[in-house]
């Protein structure tokens, strides 16, 4: 399946999701005006992923500085996806942050908070 | 007792039936405890972000102020010094910019404008800086040949600031060039006529004039008021354009305010 990928702008992160390296990363800010129109190609592109029993591990990578809320109900969504599949791949979720924004923090720690059995960890930025 | 198979399946449905609807629960559940979380988490975040950049804001604003406020001192002081070579006071440079402020403003220019005329006119004598002492601070009347070197400053003037790029200083150059010319076409260094004067050149040279008429210089003593104005007015539309004369009587008091407010000490 093909891979996705998408510039970021002002409003919106860049997005890679490589179907046959199984690496998924975004990084930026994330204030879209329709948020959920914004992100609906990427969920279609991971369901689609996980329907084509992808023979890798999958690696999730978030650098994320900003976002609204309709982003964080998109990341939640989002990794709903993963951990409904977390018993059939090896998947790894880093969120990336820069330690002096605490909100980026607070952010990852809401997720590992939310998805017990899924493995985030929390990567700070050089 | 045994259960008949319509029970039995009519049992399995409704396991069925608790089952979807405990996920249904669980789900509804967690996504009204996350949309709070969100909502707070945003609001939080939004709330941060906003700050933040208020912060930052006000940081450029003063930093504009700073560099608003530096760069008129620096221009004050520039201006200074051709003056002082020529023992003009400090007060000479700054009571011009509020001349040329005012006469700007009822001339009708736009506000930004006569600011920067205002920031621009006290370095009207600039190129005094490259006039030798001997003719600059000559106790009494100029020969022809001094005056040939003594009128030189208005082009050096217009030479040293023609190649700015900057608002402020393209402003200063046309000021430093023109504020010798004369409406009736007698000034220098062009000899520029009318209009083809820049009303900063125009009203510069008003406002420099009516000042050194007020004041003591070296070469002569202050002149009584009814002097200046009966001069002024017998310029008008020769030295003078005669709409900025007109302008200066018809608000006289704000000029004279100035002038006391901004009086040379002995």
């Amino acid at each position: 399946m093909d891979n996705f990928i998408a510039e970021g702008t002002q409003h919106t992160p860049n997005i890679s999701m490589n179907a046959s390296t199984g690496v998924i990363s975004m990084s930026g800010q994330s204030y879209p005006e329709n948020t959920f129109e914004f992100y609906q190609p990427v969920m279609a592109w991971l369901l689609d992923f996980f329907a084509s029993t992808p023979q890798t591990d999958i690696e999730v990578n978030m650098e994320i500085i900003y976002f609204n809320s309709g982003s964080s109900k998109f990341f939640f969504d989002f990794f709903d996806i993963f951990d409904a599949e977390k018993n059939n791949y090896k998947i790894t979720i880093n969120w990336i942050y820069n330690p002096e924004n605490t909100r980026a923090l607070e952010a990852g720690e809401d997720f590992i908070e939310d998805f017990v059995n899924l493995s985030i960890n929390l990567v700070t930025t050089k | 007792m045994t259960l008949s198979t319509p029970d039995k399946e009519l049992l399995h449905e409704i396991e069925t039936l608790k089952h979807d609807f405990n996920h249904t629960i669980d789900k509804l559940t967690k996504d009204i405890k996350r949309h709070s979380k969100i909502i707070l988490r945003s609001d939080h975040r939004q709330q941060y972000e906003y700050d933040a950049l208020q912060k930052r804001h006000q940081e450029v604003k003063d930093l504009n102020e700073e560099i608003e406020a530096t760069q008129c001192e620096v221009v004050f002081t520039l201006g200074a010094i051709g003056e002082h070579r020529s023992k003009e006071t400090g007060y000479h440079v700054k009571r011009v910019a509020q001349y040329t402020y005012l006469l700007a403003k009822y001339s009708g220019i736009a506000e930004e404008e006569c600011e920067l005329l205002k920031q621009a006119s006290p370095l009207h004598d600039i190129g005094k800086v490259a006039i030798p002492d001997a003719i600059l601070n000559k106790p009494g009347r100029l020969d022809a040949d001094e005056f040939t070197v003594m009128k030189e400053h208005a082009q050096i003037g217009y030479e040293m600031l023609q190649y700015s790029q900057r608002p402020l200083l393209k402003t200063a150059a046309i000021v430093a060039h023109q504020h010798h010319e004369k409406y009736n076409g007698t000034g220098y260094p062009q000899g520029l006529e009318g209009k083809q004067i820049h009303i900063y050149g125009r009203i510069t040279a008003l406002a420099d004039v009516f000042d050194a008429l007020s004041c003591r210089r070296v070469y002569k003593a202050s002149w009584k008021d009814e002097a200046i104005f009966a001069y002024l007015k017998q310029e008008r539309g020769e030295h003078f354009d005669p709409k900025l004369i007109d302008i200066f009587f018809d608000h006289l008091d704000e000029f004279i305010a100035i002038r006391s407010q901004l009086e040379d000490t002995y």
